[in-house]
């Protein structure tokens, strides 16, 4: 069983099946038997909800933001893609409604207000927190991996390599070195020999 | 410093300074860094209409949300988290993060869209500290926020219903609660034995949801059984917010503790590159790789891998 990542939607198929979404996927993963997090105790469960909670909240919304709220990168690169696997005009329609409701989402928790800079100030402020969790350490808890790795390698390396209007998102990630070294690592450890993740 | 800061809330009740959650952490936070606000409640007043609460005027400036407010009070020197390392200012913004997204949306269903709640409680409050007409309409348009809020944040589609996220974003609070709770442990505040700003979130997000008079909430309910966080609520009530307590001076130890943080970084700096060191050794190529070899002690103090 392989992860596949296209663009922001991670989705694994095992078989049949198709999973998508990193909670469903994690919960599938579990009734399989494999758990990343098993091994952590009370607390420390409670330090990594939270930091997927930071992710989700700060990293998450700030690439939503970059990609449907800056009007250059919406209508160059964003509206473009989303529309590319359907025939006019179902895919412009449903570019534009992405948009719309996206753009209601940020104006629904505050963000709607908040200019590009302050945006890459907010992922600026993210990535130092994690860069400070991370430390020297391989990964984020316990010298193994957990879902908070596996969360947020996805999301830097979507930011690394994704193409956008402008590089600056992808600079302040590069400015955090134990980060980029984070995410190479994964890259090598886990993708580059395409056998079983874990053994 | 110097000039006066005057700081816009809902009022309080309940046995609260403030029923507004925003409201309350900023309260809150000015409590703990020694920061003189003059409060100015925006009940009976047009302000209910206009202002975005909470609201900070400090001479021309005017800074609004918590977290730039709090922002601003660090700026002039009322900092709460000036003992803390690097490690647990990142700690902080992320459990903020967990309150804003697995906390937040229940607070608001609890509060402005379960019809009893909003019926009994939350309108008639705030209808009756608006002023006329504003009363009419006020709480209403508090109410649409709220849910226009949860749907747009938790819904997965254009016409989704409150019915189908209301057992996911309790189940989520409920989580959220009980890893608050595992964090906070025995202690009296989330990071040693001063108040933070996670102190100042985290009371602003549980006071009013332990202290309101609610008919029906299993999450109240849920609350409650936590012993640790009504205990933590009623501290912080009984430390900072009753009126015979004399202020405690937080300047006072701030250069000695400011020695001490400078020498604890350069303690853990140093032990940091001996680590990095001794990982270089080891996997250095005549070194076979050993993963589960016991690691000298000085690792043990940034993780403690369970038995």
């Amino acid at each position: 069983m392989f992860v596949l990542s296209v663009g922001k939607i991670p989705f694994i198929h095992v078989g049949n099946q198709v999973v998508s979404e990193l909670g469903p996927i994690v919960q599938f993963t579990k009734a399989k038997g494999h758990s990343l997090s098993d091994s952590l105790d009370d607390v420390q469960r409670a330090e990594m909800k939270a930091y997927m909670e930071l992710v989700y909240n700060m990293l998450l919304t700030s690439e939503l933001f970059v990609q449907w709220c800056d009007d250059a990168t919406a209508g160059e690169i964003s509206r473009p893609r989303y529309s590319s696997p359907y025939s006019w005009p179902l895919g412009n329609i449903l570019a534009y409604q992405k948009q719309w409701e996206v753009r209601r989402k940020m104006n629904a928790i505050g963000w709607g207000g908040k200019t590009l800079e302050q945006v890459y100030e907010d992922v600026n402020q993210c990535c130092q927190a994690l860069s400070q969790r991370l430390g020297t350490q391989p990964y984020f808890f316990n010298k193994q991996a957990t879902e908070l790795d596996a969360l947020v390698f996805g999301h830097l390396f979507t930011i690394l390599t994704t193409r956008l209007t402008s590089t600056e998102l992808a600079e302040r990630v590069k400015s955090y070195s134990n980060l980029l070294s984070f995410c190479r690592r994964i890259e090598q450890t886990y993708f580059e020999d395409k056998k079983l993740m874990k053994d | 410093m110097a000039a006066a800061m005057e700081l816009r809330c809902w009022g309080g009740d309940w046995g609260l300074p403030s029923v507004h959650t925003d409201s309350l952490v900023v309260l809150a936070y000015a409590k703990f860094s020694g920061a003189e606000l003059s409060v100015s409640p925006v009940d009976w007043t047009w302000k209910t209409l206009t202002a975005s609460v909470p609201e900070l005027v400090c001479g021309d400036t005017v800074v609004q949300e918590p977290t730039q407010i709090l922002n601003f009070l660090r700026k002039q020197r009322f900092n709460a988290d000036y003992e803390l390392t690097a490690r647990q200012g990142a700690d902080t913004m992320a459990y903020i993060a967990l309150l804003e997204e697995k906390l937040r949306p229940a607070l608001l269903h609890t509060f402005w869209v379960d019809a009893e709640n909003y019926s009994n409680l939350t309108r008639p409050w705030f209808a009756s500290r608006s002023p006329f007409p504003l009363n009419f309409f006020i709480p209403s348009r508090l109410a649409n926020v709220a849910l226009t809020r949860i749907l747009v944040t938790r819904g997965e589609g254009l016409l989704h219903r409150i019915s189908e996220v209301e057992g996911k974003i309790y189940s989520d609070a409920k989580e959220c609660l009980n890893l608050l709770s595992y964090r906070l442990g025995t202690a009296d505040y989330f990071f040693d034995n001063s108040p933070t700003s996670l102190d100042a979130f985290a009371f602003g997000f549980l006071a009013p949801l332990h202290k309101a008079d609610l008919a029906s909430s299993p999450l109240q309910s849920h609350l409650r059984q936590l012993d640790n966080l009504t205990r933590f609520c009623d501290n912080i009530l009984a430390a900072h917010f009753s009126p015979d307590k004399p202020r405690l001076l937080p300047p006072v130890q701030e250069t000695m503790d400011a020695n001490l943080q400078k020498l604890t970084q350069l303690v853990n700096k140093e032990s940091n590159l001996i680590e990095k060191m001794d990982d270089n050794l080891r996997s250095s190529p005549q070194h076979k790789p050993h993963r589960t070899e016991p690691k000298p002690s000085l690792s043990s103090s940034k993780n403690s891998t369970p038995a």
